[in-house]
């Protein structure tokens, strides 16, 4: 990774009185495994702007008729869409949980007179939020309620 | 007294002799309640008493002696030697100019600290007459926690945004401001939420979480910054309902 | 522009943390059921064949379900990209490269509007 510091990373505004050689990373900094997670994080963003126009495109193909929709159906069958279904899979999973993570303590101690409940039932109403609603809308589009 | 000899790989950089920094190995016999720092003052007193570094209070409370060990910001006061190999690299904190072999620049520091106003601020100066504030244990558990920080910017040298982005606030600076934005006698939130929307903003976190990882004094800045997103936001819609007068 | 992404960078920052928040719980179901159960004969095909499918996403709640379910995963993409390019050292090409990941995701919600209501 080229040029992994801004040369004029903590830079003070106006020169020192000798002169400073310019900031440096940690030689490897981006291969220890926390900032691994950390980068991979913002690389899942690729994937969800794929899932998104994914999304667009099975909404435009249902707007668009019987055999557009047929054929969006079918497509789904090839290697490659499931193939990035389970990626994306795994990647949701690992954005809500990293997310569900750092969500609870970045709620200020309060708005005006509310205040958030304690962190640890945040978390808790997190993860029941996400199974509840994974299995409402499963259940919907698989067609075993409404 | 078990004598137990450890090699360290120190970065060396002389401004007026050295073309950029280079490193400088020192076999130095440790004992086995060191830490790192007790290393580096024995190389400086014992084998080569040009080597420059900052430290003071030998307890974690100056936050001084804030470097890089095996690539890692770390006090080294704190850090036992004990958790380390034979080899242990020192170098000075990423992401900060160096000025000479393990001290680092500090002014840019001191600059985004005093950007966020990081003290009481009073709409109208409160009269002696009027007594003392008060502040409920509730009222100060809302900020307590983000007070205690010892500016040894070891969130600096591990955060990648402020390697990334000069002009970033950073961890620590946030953190104060917010801790200032919390406290219940303070009426500045507005004037330094709309800093927090400026050049430095607060929204260039990415919410690593490495500050809150190193930080020694469990301050937790991802904490406080994150919070400082969620209030400056309530402060921008609030701006577009009530009017602030010319602000 | 870097003075106009400034000034926007908290509606981005809330339509974010949506993504984020909303667009994942509702994306983790459509991705199992749609993306792989459907295509493994898990779920029978009839489930979503085009009359039921469209019934349901024509109704006012699956309207706003589908255009959440589109847009929102959209601005945490963005944004999440813009992140990593400053990762790389990319702060120099940020203006750039946030106008168009914002750009991107304005695009989409605004195609994600027009779909739902076509429907």
């Amino acid at each position: 990774m080229a040029r992994p510091v801004h040369p004029h990373a903590m830079a003070a505004s106006r020169p020192g009185r000798t002169r400073t050689a310019p900031p440096q990373a940690a030689s490897g900094w981006y291969a220890q495994p926390r900032m691994l997670r950390y980068l991979l994080f913002d690389a899942t963003g690729i994937l969800y702007l794929i899932a998104g126009f994914g999304v667009l495109r099975a909404l435009w193909a249902l707007g668009s008729g019987e055999e557009a929709w047929q054929a969006f159906l079918d497509r789904l069958h090839s290697p490659l869409y499931l193939a990035f279904h389970a990626l994306a899979l795994v990647c949701v999973v690992f954005v809500a949980v990293r997310f569900f993570r750092l969500f609870p303590k970045a709620q200020p101690a309060h708005i005006g007179p509310a205040k958030p409940p304690p962190q640890p039932v945040i978390l808790a109403g997190l993860y029941a939020a996400w199974i509840g609603v994974t299995l409402v809308v499963s259940l919907i589009l698989a067609g075993w309620i409404f | 007294m078990s004598e137990q000899k450890k090699t360290f790989v120190v970065t060396r950089f002389d401004p007026d002799r050295d073309p950029a920094p280079r490193q400088q190995t020192y076999e130095v016999p440790v004992q086995p309640d060191w830490k790192v720092l007790d290393a580096l003052n024995y190389i400086k007193d014992e084998i080569d008493g040009t080597l420059s570094h900052r430290w003071s209070c030998r307890m974690a409370v100056c936050g001084s002696c804030g470097m890089m060990v095996n690539g890692k910001p770390s006090l080294t006061c704190k850090d036992s030697l004990a958790d380390y190999g034979s080899r242990v690299e020192v170098a000075p904190l990423s992401n900060f100019p160096i000025v000479r072999d393990l001290v680092v620049e500090l002014e840019g520091f001191l600059e985004k600290l005093k950007a966020v106003k990081p003290f009481i601020l009073k709409e109208k100066e409160r009269a002696l007459a009027e007594g003392t504030h008060r502040q409920s244990p509730e009222q100060l558990e809302e900020f307590r926690q983000f007070s205690y920080c010892i500016n040894c910017m070891l969130c600096y040298a591990a955060c990648p945004v402020v390697a990334n982005e000069p002009e970033f606030l950073g961890p620590a600076a946030i953190a104060l401001g917010h801790r200032y934005n919390m406290d219940s006698r303070d009426e500045g939130q507005h004037e330094r939420n709309e800093i927090f929307r400026g050049e430095g903003t607060v929204f260039s976190c990415s919410y690593a979480n490495e500050c809150s990882e190193v930080c020694p004094k469990h301050v937790d800045p991802a904490a406080a910054i994150n919070q400082a997103k969620f209030n400056a936001v309530i402060d921008w819609l609030a701006g577009f309902v009530t009017s602030r007068g010319g602000k | 522009m870097k003075h106009l992404l400034l000034k926007l960078e908290p509606l981005i920052w809330l339509l974010f943390g949506q993504g984020i928040l909303i667009g994942t719980m509702l994306l983790t179901g459509w991705i199992l059921v749609v993306g792989l159960l459907l295509p493994l004969g898990v779920v029978s095909p009839a489930a979503l064949g085009y009359d039921r499918a469209h019934d349901l996403a024509s109704s006012l709640v699956g309207r706003v379900f589908l255009l959440a379910l589109c847009a929102l995963p959209l601005w945490k993409g963005a944004h999440h990209v813009r992140s990593l390019s400053i990762d790389f050292g990319g702060v120099n090409r940020d203006a750039a490269v946030a106008t168009l990941v914002y750009a991107l995701a304005a695009a989409g919600s605004l195609a994600a509007i027009i779909a739902v209501v076509r429907l």
